[in-house]
């Protein structure tokens, strides 16, 4: 699929839209060129089997898109390749029409950020420390400094709501404040694509929904999101796009009214449930059927409390 | 939601322009060190007075080198000395007997505190070094190895040189990924370290009594006897890696933050860290070749520096700066103190290393830092 796609010259005008600061808009934007990130039948493997298979998938520029599945059913693998830490096995991933691969790396990451499940910290690194090498994609071998650091820091300081502890040590932070340092961060690298993995996970839930907030009150002011999130109804009411992976494809996608139903919850995560207005938001809400919490296998039939399924045997060992 | 910005709106997640970004796009703030366009490092003040300090007591111990002892050559005729204006006992001190023995202390504790930074920020563990992987360990085989099979015929440096890079050659093959995965690094250099180990220990006891005896010296890493081709030999290496390590250095810290995180922001870091493994095996082979396994000194000084400096980062410079004042202390010490005559130095820097470190630990402990 990328055979065609136009030489990396043609790229700038495509990519530097969204920094009219440092370069004219450009004046014409080729028709029907697809902006933002797209897998086109995209195998990813880690040298084994494959872990997500040809997966083809648009993000929505513009979107908060979380995507949601089973343990082990490929998303975070898909968010690397979307940050371009794996190289498909087949397909592509493509950043406003352009193979991801062929971007130069910094260059890559002047457009889009990751912030991975678990970063390291650097002992004894204050926030503002930490924030500043976000910097990194926007410097050179011998220019470790650029016009534009101060503000980008300051401007990511002050969107996390750290710049009153921007002095203190991220290891003295609470671990809200820590995973805001690190949004910074990655706010600091000024891309227009954010890509987060699992962002709430370890959080006591004010956090989660601080952290959420945020990524919302981002994606409003024009940053497109794309998280990985393991609870269903944060990821319902926060997102406007749902990408529902199982087994290493796509299962569903769309917005999260339409996606989530009470069969699609059965289907890919084996667990019965109904699906309720969330009193307020009115986004949907998943409400587990209480007897499926025993059963771990997909169950058999109508709600859990029917004909016995494949969770029986376990069932039944319990006292 | 916002279907995004049009061509000509101005993305409202960048910092709005504000005049003190207009002004702060003429002129690097203070502490960022720039030349034209093309060059601006950020420099830390409290990072330079550090070095100064560290550099001012390298000098001092050098000083001190010179002038103490029976064959101390007086204060006042040092630069004279040193200038090649002197004649008879001190012409000699400076020429062969304390000249080129401190010139590779100087290089030889440069290139194993730079080996020792390396290996830490890669292995993100504080003890990681080259004895780690079983550099050192390799040498003594080497070395030993050499003195049993061919005793007389090829300088033991030689053997430890071979040894050196045959047991990183065994742990590169052994890991299955190279030097990229630190953890599996460390677990085969552990092995073969223990092979090595047993080698050499047992050319200890096969060879002749009085060939064991400067095999021991060997192994424990001396600076007795050093003349100037050690000396080219170890500042040839010094100045041929660090060059590279600084191309390395901003990548290694990013890469500190995590493979995902560094790949995120543009780095590379699966390739920095076999850069780096290579220049600290350089490094480190280089530096036991010249004078032997002189333990202690890659572990040690990195931590002191980092302790030093109380920035973040791999702070190889600095760590360079201190390996090399350690070893002439220790060195001062073997040639000063009257336990034995010349034994060997890194019998010393294991004792003044070992105690400086853990007087560190100990105060940060008890603050509760660690």
């Amino acid at each position: 699929m990328t055979a065609d796609q136009p030489p990396p010259a043609d790229r700038r005008t495509a990519t530097d839209l969204r920094a009219p600061s440092r370069e004219p808009a450009p004046s014409r934007e080729p028709a029907g060129r697809a902006r933002g990130l797209s897998a086109h039948g995209v195998t990813l493997s880690y040298g084994g089997q494959p872990v997500v298979r040809d997966v083809s998938l648009d993000i929505p520029h513009g979107s908060l898109t979380a995507v949601i599945g089973p343990n082990g059913c490929g998303k975070s693998t898909l968010l690397k390749a979307f940050a371009r830490l794996l190289k498909p096995d087949s397909g592509s991933v493509s950043l406003h029409g352009t193979d991801l691969h062929s971007y130069r790396s910094k260059e890559a990451a002047r457009h889009l950020a990751l912030l991975p499940q678990s970063p390291i910290a650097p002992e004894g690194i204050t926030v503002r420390g930490l924030v500043s090498r976000g910097r990194f994609p926007h410097h050179t071998l011998f220019r470790q400094w650029s016009p534009d650091d101060e503000s980008a820091i300051a401007f990511a300081l002050e969107r996390t709501d750290l710049t009153g502890i921007a002095d203190l040590q991220v290891g003295e932070l609470s671990g809200g404040q820590r995973q805001r340092a690190w949004i910074a961060m990655v706010l600091a690298q000024q891309t227009d694509l954010l890509l987060l993995d699992e962002p709430t996970t370890f959080l006591d839930i004010a956090h989660q929904y601080e952290v959420l907030e945020l990524c919302a009150e981002l994606n409003r002011e024009g940053a497109t999101v794309v998280a990985v999130l393991h609870d269903l109804n944060q990821a319902a009411r926060f997102a406007d796009h749902l990408v529902v992976m199982r087994a290493g494809t796509v299962h569903a996608q769309g917005p999260p009214g339409e996606v989530l139903t009470s069969e699609l919850v059965e289907e890919v995560f084996g667990l019965p449930c109904d699906i309720v207005p969330d009193p307020r938001a009115g986004t949907p809400m998943v409400v587990p059927h209480a007897k499926a919490r025993t059963a771990l296998g997909p169950p058999g039939g109508g709600g859990g409390r029917g004909e016995p399924g494949p969770g029986t045997v376990r069932e039944s060992a319990e006292p | 939601m916002n279907a995004g910005p049009g061509g000509d709106a101005l993305p409202p997640i960048r910092p709005p322009a504000t005049e003190a970004a207009a002004r702060s796009r003429t002129a690097p703030p203070a502490g960022v060190v720039a030349f034209g366009s093309g060059f601006a490092l950020p420099v830390r003040r409290a990072a330079v007075l550090t070095a100064v300090g560290v550099l001012l007591l390298t000098v001092a111990a050098s000083f001190a080198t010179f002038t103490m002892g029976r064959v101390g050559i007086a204060p006042a005729d040092l630069p004279a000395a040193l200038t090649g204006g002197a004649s008879g006992a001190d012409a000699f001190v400076v020429e062969r007997l304390r000249g080129p023995r401190l010139v590779v202390a100087l290089a030889t504790g440069a290139a194993l505190g730079l080996s020792g930074a390396l290996f830490q920020s890669v292995t993100r563990n504080p003890l990681g070094s080259p004895d780690v992987i079983g550099l050192a360990a390799g040498a003594g085989a080497g070395a030993a190895a050499v003195a049993l099979l061919l005793p007389g015929q090829v300088p033991v440096s030689l053997g430890a040189l071979g040894g050196a890079l045959a047991a990183m050659a065994l742990v590169y093959v052994s890991t299955g990924t190279g030097f990229r995965n630190p953890a599996r690094l460390v677990v085969a250099g552990i092995g073969v370290a223990a092979m090595s180990t047993a080698l050499t220990q047992y050319v200890v006891y096969a060879v002749e009594r009085d060939k064991a005896a400067a095999l021991t010296s060997y192994v424990n890493g001396s600076l007795a006897a050093k003349d100037w081709s050690d000396a080219t030999v170890i500042w040839a290496v010094l100045l041929l890696a660090a060059p590279l390590t600084a191309l390395i250095a901003r990548q290694l810290e990013i890469g500190e933050m995590g493979d995902e995180l560094a790949g995120g922001l543009g780095a590379d870091p699966a390739r920095t860290k076999t850069w780096a493994v290579l220049l600290a095996v350089a490094l480190s082979a280089g530096a036991v070749t010249v004078a032997g396994p002189i333990a202690f000194i890659a572990l040690t000084a990195p931590q002191i520096a980092k302790r030093l400096s109380r920035g973040t980062g791999p702070h190889l410079f600095l760590a360079a700066l201190v390996g090399a004042l350690l070893l002439v202390l220790a060195d001062l010490c073997a040639q000063q103190l009257p336990l034995f005559d010349n034994l060997p130095v890194g019998i010393y820097t294991m004792a003044v290393g070992g105690s400086y470190l853990g007087y560190l630990l100990t105060r940060e402990w008890r603050k509760g830092i660690l």
